[in-house]
């Protein structure tokens, strides 16, 4: 009865464990867990890159060049930093 | 009688244990508000700037190389964060710019290190719902990092993965990247018409089309006035990439960069070459495989396009 007793309490507690861990586990992309930081992610792999034809352009704009529809594109942020965007259509990120 | 006593202590023996399992799981569980991330402006801006990018992560299996890396190539600095010996900060002249965060390759199918594209809201949780409404997913739910603000991964409904972040403080202000900084984005997709809606609901994006021949499909978003980010349809053999962003770093010489670069252990994956705004850009990848640009800026750039 005692082995039995003994059996019962380690199967309980191998279970309580196992819920326990599993409660730890978030989703994510390629199966984040909740430890320490959380947002990381790899891109699917096996791609290969380039393509990119002589008139492929992904640069942004300079300023004042004219979109479809006749109206000025704008550029990123130009100012300085600690001085404001420079004005609409001037440059960047900052960042 | 006796026995039942003992069925009494092995219960309450049992709930204690199962207590303290919880508790300790609540604990790990919890463990993402513990790590200090700075805020991204100090003193606090107060601006916001929906849509723009604010920062970027390299997930990547080696810090290590990582930081021999991008030290050697822009000059980067590092610097750890208490709560999470993976996650390191990125500085270029004392100020974080990204982070660089230590996960191992998943096993399975093939995975590519990659950097992680943040762009500002004011609220994450309903960034969260509008992507999910409108075809997009949750990769990554909502956190909160007690500095910084709260963050969520997504993907858009052609499956190009970026980031929201509300930033506690405000949104860093608008002013042009210094050479090592973050000066460009762009978004590579297979659906550039689904696209640009799905980003102009989740940030209010104003849309140009910049349309010509030989580049078709090619949309700057624009907020405050300002263009925030590219979005172009993938090159004509566009099944061989993934959706994608794709961050530039602002360098005074393209073509130096490259070659450092390939001296560092890194790929040249598109050779520098002209682009819209006059100077040179060119795609490139680190030891690791994650894929990045650098771009040339000067005002003294010809305005004209490139032929």
């Amino acid at each position: 009865m005692k082995r039995v007793s003994g059996s019962c309490k380690l199967g309980s507690l191998a279970l309580l464990a196992l819920v326990a861990l599993a409660a730890c586990v978030v989703g994510g992309y390629d199966g984040d867990v909740g430890v320490g930081y959380v947002g990381g992610f790899y891109e699917p792999g096996g791609y290969e890159y380039g393509g990119w034809g002589g008139g492929y352009r992904v640069g942004p704009p300079r300023g004042g060049e004219r979109a479809v529809g006749g109206r000025g594109a704008p550029s990123i942020p130009h100012g300085a930093r600690g001085g404001g965007g420079g004005g609409h259509g001037g440059g960047g990120h900052g960042r | 009688m006796n026995r039942s006593k003992r069925s009494a202590r092995n219960l309450v023996r049992q709930v204690l244990c199962a207590t303290l399992l919880y508790a300790v799981a609540a604990a790990v569980h919890a463990a993402p508000g513990a790590v200090v991330l700075p805020a991204l402006t100090d003193p606090a801006s107060g601006e916001r700037h929906v849509g723009k990018v604010i920062w970027a992560d390299l997930v990547t299996p080696d810090l290590d190389t990582a930081k021999h890396f991008y030290g050697a190539l822009f000059g980067w600095t590092f610097r750890d964060v208490p709560g999470d010996p993976n996650y390191t900060l990125v500085l270029l002249d004392g100020e974080p710019l990204a982070g660089l965060f230590k996960k191992p390759l998943p096993s399975g199918p093939a995975a590519q290190p990659a950097w992680l594209t943040f762009l500002a809201v004011t609220d994450v949780n309903a960034a969260q719902a509008a992507a999910q409404q409108h075809g997009g997913k949750v990769l990554v739910k909502a956190h909160d990092y007690p500095q910084r603000g709260r963050q969520a991964v997504l993907a858009d409904p052609d499956g190009a993965v970026f980031a929201v972040l509300a930033a506690k403080g405000g949104d860093p202000s608008d002013y042009l990247a210094a050479p090592g900084e973050w000066i460009w984005s762009s978004l590579l997709v297979k659906d550039p018409q689904r696209e640009t809606a799905f980003y102009k609901t989740l940030f209010g994006y104003d849309v140009y089309d910049l349309a010509s021949e030989g580049d078709p499909q090619h949309y700057v978003l624009s907020t405050d006035g300002f263009a925030r980010a590219g979005l172009n349809a993938l090159p004509a053999d566009s099944m061989r990439r993934h959706p994608h962003w794709l961050n530039f770093v602002r360098v005074t010489d393209a073509v130096d960069t490259a070659k450092k670069a390939i001296g560092l252990g890194g790929r040249v994956l598109v050779a520098p070459r002209l682009d819209r705004h006059g100077g040179q850009l060119a795609v490139l990848a680190d030891p690791s495989g994650a894929i990045f640009g650098v771009m040339e800026w000067s005002d003294t750039d010809t305005k004209q396009e490139p032929k």
